[in-house]
């Protein structure tokens, strides 16, 4: 578990060094700022409609923020051979992916806590109400990350950068439309079908009075099956890849 | 230990590579072979060097043996345990050809990265880090980033990563790449101090006088094969030749011409190569005619001479001994 942390630890010091995380925090930042001179909304729907719009920065913020990392670590660190220096180690390519994935996850968990702070402070201060719900939305968006970041690392243990931020973003889109395509009107329940629709906590949140533990440990098993189904793919890919 | 684990000696050699194979393409496409058939086996605190041009599979064999590549057939042991098996590379410390580390990092970060990776605890790394600098020639220099490193620095820090944790085992691949002379010399020295601290090196390197100085055994690679195996007295020893160095005038002796089969002049010093049967007769012919021997020994080819007249010639993927 140590090597595992250890690479996770090398991800976050890198994606800090990088800058690309505080880039796009502080450009959905000064977004999220900007959402209240927006004109228009109509009386009673302007917190809601404030929150839904942060809850989609959030989503575009941290999509971004995932895919610049989890779909160029691999292929950057395998073209410069910085790998070399890892896996030649008594570390096993498991271990490595892994350490990855969690380096991911917890840096996109930080810029969606930073922005969703950022956002909650915002509303204070132009609405004076505070709009502490946004942080369920965050772990909602967190999660959904977590997957599409495993998605994105395990197309890049075989492909290129390009070809993987496509294919996790064709795994979002797609991920999404899973449940209308297929529950409803065919009569299977949406929650046998599965998609990351589950994730998607908008209305709940934006409109509504948020969800239950229930619904958050159902997201979390749904994370969980996600996110090791693909490790797992990722690591069989990786495994059989000379470097 | 359980009954199914091998039993490990101080004779047990460092590492043992059995007929290695990495192919690359199908039967459909046409099937390409990188390593064809490579054993290696490198004695305990050992230097074995690893020389070959360039595409004889000498890198190839050397992921194959740390995991990186996938070999299509072969036994790779390291310290008589399987290379792949949990826990075998701990012990083992790799520096790549032209190592490349991220460059964000400080060059002490690099090292707790690695040591952390290597399973050292922060009080080991604490205490190896500046030692390892030093030994290099980094010291002072653990702060400095890595972007900011000439390639010759990171070849340096490559080298003490890859001596993080005293690792039993070292495969150095071209160690000596992108060093100044007076670098060369530097890591030279190491090895032999690595060696004299019972340290086993396998050591891949372009440059024959660095082997030539270094290295107790060669293997010699070619197109993906062994070509030559050895001792390297044993390999650069020509059979029943011997070499006289003598002084004494500007002619050599006319008893001594008939038994001289090769001839070189410098300084006033000749060099001669002659039967072995013949050093009798010829230095009782240089007595007679009041020359000073100054020495008689085994005639010994330059690396360099070996291993070219050895892949000039058609049966260079055969082994030699």
């Amino acid at each position: 578990m140590n090597k595992v942390l250890a690479i996770g630890s090398a991800v976050v010091a890198d994606a800090i060094r990088r800058k690309v995380v505080w880039v796009v925090v502080v450009f959905a930042a000064l977004l999220a700022f900007a959402i209240p001179t927006l004109p228009s909304y109509g009386v009673g729907v302007v917190e809601g409609v404030y929150k839904e719009v942060v809850i989609a920065l959030m989503f575009a913020a941290a999509f971004v923020v995932t895919l610049a990392l989890a779909a160029t670590r691999i292929p950057s660190e395998v073209e410069r051979r910085t790998v070399f220096n890892v896996l030649s180690r008594d570390v096993r390519r498991w271990q490595y992916l892994l350490g990855t994935w969690f380096g991911i996850v917890v840096v996109s968990g930080a810029a969606l806590v930073a922005l969703t702070a950022i956002s909650v402070a915002a509303a204070a201060v132009v609405y004076h109400a505070a709009l502490i719900e946004l942080f369920a939305a965050t772990f909602a968006v967190w999660l959904e990350m977590g997957v599409i970041s495993a998605f994105a690392i395990m197309m890049s243990t075989r492909m290129g950068s390009v070809t993987s931020i496509v294919g996790a973003t064709a795994f979002a889109f797609i991920g999404h439309s899973l449940g209308s395509l297929f529950a409803g009107a065919s009569g299977v329940p949406r929650w046998y079908v599965p998609s990351l629709d589950v994730f998607n906590v908008i209305d709940p949140v934006a409109y509504g009075t948020g969800y239950g533990i229930g619904y958050a440990l159902g997201m979390v098993g749904a994370f969980l099956a996600w996110s090791a189904l693909l490790m797992l793919i990722a690591t069989v890919m990786f495994e059989g890849r000379d470097l | 230990m359980s009954a199914s684990q091998p039993v490990v000696t101080p004779q047990t050699p460092a590492i043992v590579i059995e007929h290695a194979r990495k192919g690359y393409g199908s039967a459909a496409v046409g099937r390409k072979d990188a390593v064809s058939d490579v054993s290696i086996t490198v004695s305990r605190g050992a230097i074995h060097g690893l020389l070959g041009p360039n595409g004889a599979g000498k890198t190839t064999t050397l992921k194959m043996l740390l995991g990186l590549v996938r070999p299509t057939s072969g036994r790779f042991e390291i310290l008589g345990r399987p290379a792949s098996a949990a826990g075998t590379r701990s012990k083992l410390g790799f520096l790549p050809e032209q190592p490349y580390f991220p460059t964000q990092l400080q060059a002490a970060e690099a090292l707790r990265l690695y040591g952390q990776l290597a399973g050292l605890t922060k009080s080991m790394i604490a205490e190896q880090t500046p030692l390892l600098l030093e030994k290099v020639g980094l010291e002072g220099k653990e702060t400095q980033s890595l972007s900011r490193f000439s390639r010759g620095m990171l070849q340096r820090l490559g080298l003490a990563q890859a001596l993080l944790g005293s690792p039993e085992v070292v495969v150095l691949d071209e160690p000596a790449s992108g060093l100044d002379p007076v670098g060369q010399r530097d890591i030279r020295n190491l090895m032999l101090e690595l060696r004299t601290q019972g340290t086993s090196i396998l050591l891949s390197s372009h440059q024959l006088s660095e082997i030539e100085a270094v290295c107790d055994e060669v293997t010699i690679l070619n197109r993906g094969m062994v070509a030559a195996v050895g001792h390297i007295d044993d390999l650069l020893n020509v059979e029943g030749q011997a070499s006289i160095r003598a002084r004494g005038g500007n002619e050599l002796p006319a008893g001594v011409r008939p038994y001289v089969t090769q001839t070189a002049v410098s300084g006033g010093v000749w060099v001669l190569s002659v039967a072995k049967s013949d050093v009798r007769g010829v230095v009782d012919a240089f007595d007679d005619a009041g020359w000073t021997l100054d020495s008689v020994t085994p005639k010994r080819d330059s690396l360099e001479d070996y291993f070219t007249r050895l892949l000039e010639t058609p049966e260079a993927g055969g082994v030699i001994q």
